[in-house]
């Protein structure tokens, strides 16, 4: 199987190149109290959401797994992911009820927001929050990032605040490391002056929302719920200047990451570099969690509809699904290399250690995609897996298999619920669901 | 699927495809034969719904173009701002839905320090007109502060700051020149602020309140910014924004000084691209991907040197012509660079950059479809795509709607074989299944016609070793290669309407529906065709056209998106 070294050795690479802090270690570790899983002061290790999310869907009869519950073998298409099954669920059966009225945008809005896509013409949007944000509003107030989101491939993302309110994904590995370890971050323990220009940008920003408020007097009610988000996004941006005038957080795992990414990945042999791209970008967000900087992170590593050429494939990958006959190779070799990406991040969540436990254990990570059967656009037999235990309240190397095609948005709330945010349901109309999956829960 | 979800899918497909149908057939007007007062007086006459109060946000394009005219074309860009998003045809329309996300603040919060430190260091003799002797002169410091934020603030804002607006910048200026011990560093703080107000990101068109008219008329200086950035794509120079502030923007005669004076200016013709650009979304050409196995001369100069040969081509015959805006489909005549010169199997006209090149009579090569730039965009990374290309024709040049293939069916097409060899072939096969090609049959055999250039617009005579059939019908006329599909797409009677139509759109900020065209529209069509198909003519007549110059009041507003909006709330 292609890549295991590798991703092994990078993450090796990743840990040692970290020696700043070390110091900082054995002083940290003390603030934990005996069990490890929860701070001595007797606050609880903070529960993480984290979303991974590729385009254009599996092949349903080969990603399902045979038996279920505890008692199942890896299908074909989680093959990537042996050694692993005691680290993620799968939850197969489940349907995405809301209408699939166009090839990949509607599953795309209906499993990240359980809701029906706005159509305008030409133009969609969500109408609903998306799961990440949702989530983020409850657990990511406190940090410095409420959520991040990034992905490989340059797109839109699925991270919505409301219709025609996106939260772009950082594409470049670089950037995403000078955003959360650039100027002005500190390691836990790190000296530091603090810049007196924070405080004077901060008064910048109280006179950007004077001007947003004074305009927003002028302007209908659509606009002004636009200005409203600009407003709130500076409140945001704010409130992450303050926070870099604080201690850091207390975190015995926080290190800087070694190595600043490459500032470009360019193509090889015309086809992007997906793969070196995606482990650059999940070694930084595994660092900006355990540092606490956010407990919200979206992996859009490729889009829906996405024609990517990926390596090793003859076409793009949307046009595969389509037109490559039989049982699809290429399609299969794709889907393969997304399952060893997602395999990488468990792996890099899992090696960093929180008391005795480790980062993926406090994390609740949903995995998934826009169709399930491309060729057809299928929205049945959803793709869905949960890796880490959400600190201890999901099972993990489970097989929750639906018998009955159950709402996928079932999923939603059984991971909010897990991550102790006490919702009635997620979705909306057809899509809309109050019920946990109880066999998931422990 | 049930089979009760599936019987309502196919009839909600019949129902579509019933409106397209007429839309296609039922969009025959009369071609206008009448002298250019007569046009004129008909836009006078003629009814239209208002646009929406638009608040607009800079495209990133705008933004720099922006900062590049007020404070210098050296200042240095950051290229991350806030995606633009397209809605309808447009980035252009896309700028009146989208809003400022957490990461988008965060990055206009960096560019506009960045800028603001590069512009006092490259251009602080310009700009700063008066430097205090002393900070702990809070008069002087004041004074010269103000004088900056004079300077600057209404070119950055297309407007005259009010006075608490004035004080609050100079009170930045003086705080953080205190603070940081260094008269210029408060002078990048007052700019930083400055470039990161909605003011200057949004431009507001929302009219007149006190007038209490409807529809509304603009106000001077929203007619400025307005012009300005679709006319020229970027912020209102000088003598528009003084004569906004005489204003003569309001007036007939005034606007139309304006319009003629920024149309002979050169950033008309930066306008006219971004115009084009946005309508074919040739932006799309800097990602172009290509397998390089099957296409050799693939490399990264292909997509910007491919869109660089559309958009001087279009440029020439607008503005060097003033020809007859359907030659584009026809004309031999194009713009090339060595890159582009191989890709045609030409000698290039130039050693260096693009210089006229002229295709020979006997290839089917001529024309906006004859232009990598579509061909290749328009196509897979491996392959052709008539479906794309058909669509294309459908929806940007002849602006007829196709709706979004159904969710849920099988749209694979048959591989190649020895009884279908060729992509016409197998396109056949697969077109046999009702529900496909209900809409493909729209689509298909105009892309068809384009099967004698590959997926990089290289010509071909041969597919799969088979002779290229590149015959078809474009709404009941016959072509048998692109030379007569060109033409039957430059006599098509929805062509010159169809461009007013985007026009109108990306003028306006207003999206219109699907359907019979608005009187107005129709009216400023009529006059595009009594004009001989002058393109600046059509731009000019929608400019000053009351659908130009006024909104509806912005409280009459609501659309599906506002109210799922309230849902969140």
């Amino acid at each position: 199987m292609r890549g295991k070294i590798h991703r092994r050795a990078l993450l090796r690479g990743m840990l040692a190149g970290a020696g700043a802090v070390t110091v900082g270690l054995p002083l940290l570790d003390a603030f934990l109290d005996g069990s490890g899983k929860a701070m001595a002061n007797g606050e609880r290790l903070p529960p993480r959401f984290g979303l991974f999310f590729f385009g254009n869907g599996v092949h349903p009869e080969r990603w399902i797994p045979t038996g279920d519950g505890m008692d199942w073998t890896l299908s074909e298409q989680l093959e990537p992911l042996r050694g692993l099954e005691s680290e993620f669920s799968v939850i197969s059966g489940m349907e995405v009820k809301t209408p699939n009225d166009i090839p990949h945008g509607s599953g795309e809005a209906g499993i990240l927001s359980g809701a029906a896509l706005i159509i305008e013409g030409e133009h969609n949007t969500f109408r609903a929050p998306s799961i990440d944000q949702i989530i983020a509003n409850e657990i990511g107030t406190t940090t410095r990032f409420k959520s991040i989101e990034f992905g490989a491939q340059a797109g839109g993302g699925g991270s919505y605040n409301g219709p025609d309110n996106r939260n772009p994904p950082e594409t470049s590995p670089f950037a995403l490391y000078e955003r959360v370890f650039g100027a002005g971050f500190r390691a836990p323990g790190e000296e530091g002056e603090i810049d007196p220009k924070i405080a004077l940008r901060r008064s910048v920003l109280d006179a950007v929302m004077e001007d947003s408020k004074k305009l927003q007097a002028r302007v209908g009610a659509n606009d002004k719920r636009r200005l409203e988000q600009h407003f709130t996004s500076i409140r945001e941006l704010e409130l992450r200047l303050s926070r870099l005038e604080e201690d850091p957080p207390s975190r015995a795992a926080c290190m800087r990451p070694g190595d600043t990414p490459m500032m470009a990945y360019p193509d090889v042999d015309g086809r992007p570099q997906i793969t070196a791209k995606n482990r650059a970008m999940c070694d930084i967000m595994a660092m900006a969690l355990a540092c606490d900087q956010t407990r919200v992170f979206s992996n859009f590593i490729t889009a829906p509809v996405n024609n990517l050429l990926f390596q090793g494939a003859m076409a793009g990958h949307h046009q595969l699904t389509h037109d490559e006959p039989g049982d699809q190779p290429q399609v299969h070799a794709i889907v393969l290399q997304l399952m060893e990406e997602v395999a990488y991040m468990i792996e890099t969540l899992r090696a960093v250690p929180e008391g005795d436990a480790t980062l993926l254990d406090n994390c609740g990570v949903l995995i998934t995609t826009d169709v399930s059967y491309g060729r057809t656009h299928s929205l049945d037999e959803f793709p869905i897996l949960i890796a880490g235990s959400a600190g201890g309240k999901l099972k993990k190397g489970y097989h929750y298999r639906s018998q009955n095609k159950e709402n996928a948005s079932k999923v939603h709330v059984t991971l909010m619920r897990a991550l102790g945010i006490n919702v009635e349901g997620f979705g909306v109309d057809e899509g809309f669901a109050s019920d946990s999956i109880g066999a998931l829960e422990v | 699927m049930s089979s009760q979800t599936t019987a309502r899918k196919l009839a909600n497909l019949t129902a579509m495809l019933c409106l397209l149908g007429l839309g296609i057939t039922g969009c025959r007007e009369s071609a206008p034969t009448q002298d250019a007062p007569d046009t004129k007086a008909a836009i006078e006459a003629a009814a239209h719904d208002p646009a929406p109060a638009n608040l607009m946000r800079l495209t990133q394009a705008q933004y720099s173009n922006s900062v590049h005219d007020i404070l210098g074309d050296d200042i240095v860009v950051p290229a991350k701002l806030e995606p633009d998003i397209r809605a309808g045809d447009f980035i252009a329309l896309g700028a009146g839905k989208t809003t400022i996300s957490a990461r988008g603040a965060e990055l206009y919060e960096q560019a506009a320090h960045d800028i603001a430190e590069q512009t006092l260091e490259k251009h602080g003799d310009t700009f700063v007109t008066c430097t205090p002797d002393a900070l702990s002169n809070t008069t002087d410091v004041e004074e010269c502060a103000g004088e900056f934020v004079d300077l600057l603030g209404p070119k950055l804002w297309r407007r005259p700051l009010a006075s608490p607006e004035r004080e609050r910048l100079i009170a930045i200026a003086r705080t953080s020149a205190t603070t940081l011990g260094d008269f210029d560093q408060g002078l990048v703080f007052a700019l930083a602020t400055m470039l990161q107000s909605p003011n200057f990101l949004f431009r507001a068109e929302v009219g007149l309140e006190e007038s209490g008219e409807q529809p509304r008329a603009l106000d001077n200086w929203e007619v400025a910014s307005k012009l300005s950035y679709v006319l020229w794509n970027t912020t209102p120079d000088e003598a528009l924004l003084e004569a906004a502030g005489r204003g003569e923007l309001t007036d007939d005669e005034g606007l139309a000084a304006q319009i003629d004076r920024m149309l002979e200016d050169e950033r008309a013709r930066h306008g006219l691209r971004a115009f084009f650009s946005d309508l074919y979304q040739l932006e799309r050409l800097d990602g172009l991907t290509k397998a390089p196995e099957l296409f050799e001369h693939i490399s990264e100069e292909v997509g910007p040197s491919a869109r660089e040969e559309t958009l001087r081509t279009i440029e020439h015959l607008v503005f060097d012509l003033r020809g007859d805006w359907r030659d584009i489909m026809t004309t031999r005549e194009t713009f090339i660079n060595r890159k582009m010169a191989s890709i045609y199997n030409m000698r290039s006209p130039a050693r260096e950059g693009f210089a006229m090149a002229t295709h020979p009579s006997d290839t089917p090569r001529q024309g906006l479809l004859g232009m990598t730039s579509i061909l290749a965009l328009y196509a897979h990374p491996v392959s052709t795509s008539p479906t794309l290309r058909g669509m294309f024709v459908r929806t940007k040049l002849l602006c007829q709607p196709i709706p979004a293939p159904p969710a849920g069916v099988d749209t694979s097409i048959p591989e190649p074989s020895g009884k279908a060899p060729t992509l016409r072939a197998r396109i056949a096969e697969h077109l046999e299944e009702p529900t496909c090609a209900g809409c493909h049959n729209l689509m298909d055999p105009i892309g068809l016609g384009l099967e004698h250039f590959d997926g990089l617009g290289r010509f071909r005579s041969r597919d799969n070793g088979v002779e290229i059939d590149a015959s078809g019908k474009l709404d009941g006329v016959e072509f048998s290669d692109l030379s007569s599909l060109a033409v039957a797409i430059r006599d098509h009677d929805r062509f010159g309407v169809c461009l007013t139509r985007k026009y109108y759109q990306y003028a306006t900020g207003q999206e219109l529906a699907e359907g019979p065209e608005p009187d107005l529209v129709v009216a400023i069509s009529d006059h595009f065709a009594a004009s001989d198909f002058d393109v600046l003519e059509m731009m000019r007549a929608t400019l000053l056209s009351r659908g130009f110059r006024t909104v509806a009041s912005p409280a009459t507003q609501h659309s599906q998106s506002e109210e799922a909006k309230e849902e969140v709330e």
